[in-house]
């Protein structure tokens, strides 16, 4: 494969699944995931990344039926029932394949999580991008956790659980509010990502970009997890 | 998974909870957090003459995030800065007996004091 190695970006999944020869005729593996000579089934490479398994680019937005439709073809094509008259081998690859199938579809339809891969795959060069924590964050969730804890330790019969609850009902509002606030502007870095990956640039500018949009991103799931961690606190409490 | 009974003692009678005002005279504070879990650690120390008199912390997160910065403000009273910038996560690991999968829990406790430490230090240096 040398001298393919400058390839557009497009080429790059036909690269990598060309990366080997057939497993079982040692013949070069073209095609997708079966071999174009021996129609044998072929690992799905452990490097392939999820978006490049769908067939997908690296993008944020994804289209949801696209999405399904791609994993039901290749769920048919993989389902390990369909190998049971097969070799030890094919059973194995089959099987292989569904499970990092499975892994990759669940990943994808979930934009948080499609959000977290995308950043563990891109992570090189933000991981010294130092986050810091939100303090006023820090010290609203430290402030609530003291007011479950009076909660939790109030006779919840009294006038004083009772104005408690109310409290923690409005701040609940407050963070779910601010749980939607998170999302829209996750959406709205999903849109910032993949238009600087559509215009494919290589500047210094595409370079800051790519790492500002990675770093905010980073940022808000964090601060979402947060948010998410203290509201479950608080509807478990208040139950 | 059971804690260990350090664990468990630290989490049924933590050492030190509270806090201090942010711009006392003295005071460091850190704030740290784990995005992974969802922990928020907040540790403070109180500082005269090189010497950290006095500890506190809050922390929401699990069992052993509270025993870890209970822990840490324990060993902190009375040493100075410059060995309370000694202390290891793996200090802390092995005095409450932390199963793998909770050793992050000690690491945030690290984070807090390094934190701590180093807003004491801003705000000493800044006078």
């Amino acid at each position: 494969m040398d001298g393919h190695t400058h390839q557009h970006a497009s080429d790059r999944r036909e690269l990598q699944m060309a990366r080997s020869m057939c497993w079982h005729c040692q013949s070069e593996v073209s095609g997708e995931y079966f071999c174009d000579r021996c129609v044998k089934v072929q690992p799905v490479s452990k490097e392939l990344d999820y978006f490049t398994c769908f067939g997908f680019p690296r993008r944020l937005s994804i289209d949801q039926q696209q999405l399904e439709s791609k994993f039901y073809e290749l769920s048919r094509a993989f389902h390990p029932d369909f190998y049971q008259n097969k070799s030890g081998e094919e059973q194995t690859i089959s099987l292989g394949n569904s499970a990092m199938l499975n892994t990759a579809y669940r990943t994808l339809r979930d934009p948080i999580q499609r959000a977290e891969y995308l950043l563990d795959l891109e992570a090189g060069a933000v991981k010294d991008i130092r986050t810091t924590p939100p303090a006023d964050l820090f010290e609203e969730i430290l402030e609530l956790q003291d007011t479950l804890d009076e909660f939790r330790a109030s006779d919840r019969t009294s006038d004083a659980a009772g104005a408690l609850r109310t409290r923690l009902q409005s701040e609940r509002a407050t963070l779910e509010q601010r749980q939607r606030d998170m999302e829209t502007q996750i959406q709205r870095l999903f849109g910032r990502w993949d238009a600087l990956q559509d215009r494919g640039e290589a500047t210094e500018q595409a370079r800051a970009e790519r790492d500002r949009i990675l770093k905010e991103m980073r940022d808000i799931l964090s601060n979402r997890t947060y948010v998410k961690n203290i509201v479950n606190d608080l509807i478990a409490t208040i139950a | 998974m059971a804690y260990s009974d350090k664990v468990v003692d630290h989490f049924n009678n933590p050492r030190n909870m509270g806090s201090f005002k942010k711009d006392e005279e003295g005071v460091g504070t850190g704030m740290v957090g784990a995005p992974e879990c969802g922990d928020v650690m907040k540790l403070q120390i109180k500082v005269q003459n090189d010497t950290i008199v006095d500890a506190k912390f809050k922390t929401f997160g699990c069992g052993s995030a509270i025993a870890s910065s209970s822990l840490a403000t324990e060993w902190l009273k009375g040493k100075t800065i410059e060995e309370a910038q000694k202390i290891k996560n793996t200090d802390i690991v092995q005095e409450l007996n932390l199963p793998p999968v909770k050793i992050h829990c000690s690491v945030l406790a690290e984070d807090a004091i390094k934190a701590a430490l180093a807003d004491y230090q801003k705000k000493a240096d800044s006078k």
